[in-house]
């Protein structure tokens, strides 16, 4: 009995630590930087708000920018892909890469997107 | 407690509210117009003149890399001939009597009325309100209709996965793409990268309803033309010289 209670704490500690890890899921440089600096409310003044409505802003965004010409930085995919990059042996990896920042979150609940079909997946030209 | 409000009190503390609230409506109205974040206006229509006497082979050749180099396309590798992307191409006309032989560029003519958008079963082909004519590439299904439509055979469709692309301009299999007049650019108060590219009078571009613009004023004074003009399509790119 009291084997089992040792193994049911051990799996429920592991659980607790895996959790914990894969919480923070990874920002990209600049934004953690940003966030350490504790500069990231200004940038989404709500955390909820922009884990739940970001497709919301970005179609809106989109739609703006293609039918209306307006070009200003809030809510442009181009912003995100720049702030929330990572960077590897000096060459940025794809943000829709495996474990990257547009990736982790929709693995988990099986969302793909196509806009990296068409969309740069680093920041600008070169690093 | 007796201290009434009289009519002369009354007038005053309204006019202070009225004037209150005129500030603030005038500082929206300033911030709206400031920003570049007003949407765009058929008060404007974006235009291009080309003089094809102006313009030498290598200038047009060069109106051609810059496109490239500007928008990202050209190095398609697995593309065939016909299928590779042409955003702007040159043309060669010639005089079958006199032999004569014209070269121009030619691009989207950004229509008023552009056949392209009158067959797109999903609206993705549109015209802006300043007249420039692009694909929403997001509503793009791929079906080429606008293809076959456009008189001026200036679209073409990503036949390829790509990848590196730049960061102003999205490019996608499967969908349809052609030239944007630059409105990466436009939009920001800048001109596009051909007409830059061009150091002479050669391609001027503006606003073809100022009547202050240079190419107003220009398309006032010469004698210039539209390409197909018969088709009554009203292009916003003109051509004079030929
Ligand atoms: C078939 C190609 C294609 C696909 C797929 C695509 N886009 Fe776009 N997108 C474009 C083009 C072209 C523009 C116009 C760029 C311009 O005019 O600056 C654009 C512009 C935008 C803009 C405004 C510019 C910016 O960077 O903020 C947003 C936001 C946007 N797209 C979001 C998305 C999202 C979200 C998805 C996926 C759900 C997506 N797009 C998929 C081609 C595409
Ligand atoms: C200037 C930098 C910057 C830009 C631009 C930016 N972000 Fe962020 N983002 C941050 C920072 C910093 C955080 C972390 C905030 C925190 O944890 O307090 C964050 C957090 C997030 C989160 C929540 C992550 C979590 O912990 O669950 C989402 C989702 C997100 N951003 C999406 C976007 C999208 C979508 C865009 C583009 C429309 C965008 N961000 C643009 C800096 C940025
Ligand atoms: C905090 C987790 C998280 C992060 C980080 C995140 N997303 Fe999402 N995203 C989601 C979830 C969850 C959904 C599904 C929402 C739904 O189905 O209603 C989603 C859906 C989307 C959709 C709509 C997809 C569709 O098919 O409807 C787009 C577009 C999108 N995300 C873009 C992005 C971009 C771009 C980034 C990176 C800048 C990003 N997301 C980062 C959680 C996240």
């Amino acid at each position: 009995m009291k084997r089992l209670l040792i193994v049911f704490l051990a799996l429920t500690v592991t659980s607790v630590f895996a959790y914990g890890v894969d919480k923070h899921i990874n920002l990209g440089d600049r934004a953690t930087e940003l966030k350490n600096e504790g500069k990231s409310r200004g940038i989404h003044p709500s955390l909820s708000e922009i884990r739940k409505m970001h497709p919301e802003f970005l179609l809106h965004k989109r739609d703006k920018t293609v039918h209306q010409g307006i070009r200003t930085r809030r809510n442009s995919l181009k912003e995100c892909v720049d702030c929330h990059s990572t960077t590897k042996n000096d060459e940025y990896v794809p943000i829709n890469a495996p474990e990257q920042f547009c990736s982790t979150c929709h693995q988990k609940v099986g969302t793909s997107l196509d806009c990296f079909s068409c969309h740069r997946t680093t920041p600008k030209e070169d690093l | 407690m007796s201290k009434k409000l009289n009519r002369r009190d009354f007038i005053k503390s309204t006019t202070a509210v009225t004037a209150g609230v005129a500030t603030i409506s005038s500082g929206i109205t300033l911030t709206t117009f400031a920003a570049e974040d007003s949407p765009v206006t058929n008060e404007k229509r974006w235009g291009m003149l080309i003089d094809t006497n102006k313009l030498t082979e290598s200038n047009i050749d060069d109106m051609v890399n810059v496109c490239q180099e500007e928008n990202g396309w050209g190095s398609e590798t697995h593309s065939t001939g016909a299928q590779k992307p042409d955003w702007i191409k040159k043309v060669k006309v010639r005089d079958k009597t006199t032999g004569k032989i014209d070269m121009l560029p030619m691009m989207c003519q950004h229509c008023e009325q552009p056949p392209c958008v009158d067959v797109c079963p999903t609206n993705a082909s549109m015209k802006r309100e300043d007249g420039v004519v692009l694909v929403d590439k997001h509503l793009c299904i791929g079906c080429r209709y606008c293809m076959m439509a456009c008189p001026y055979g200036s679209r073409s469709f990503v036949h390829e996965d790509l990848s590196n692309q730049k960061e102003h301009m999205p490019r996608g299999k499967g969908t349809v793409e052609s030239c944007t007049l630059c409105v990466h650019r436009v939009d920001k108060g800048g001109i596009p990268a051909c007409a830059e590219a061009v150091s002479s009078d050669g391609v001027i571009f503006g606003d073809l309803y100022d009547a202050n613009s240079k190419i107003n004023q220009t398309l006032k004074k010469i004698q210039s033309t539209q390409i197909r003009a018969d088709l009554n399509l009203n292009t916003g790119i003109r051509y004079s010289g030929i």
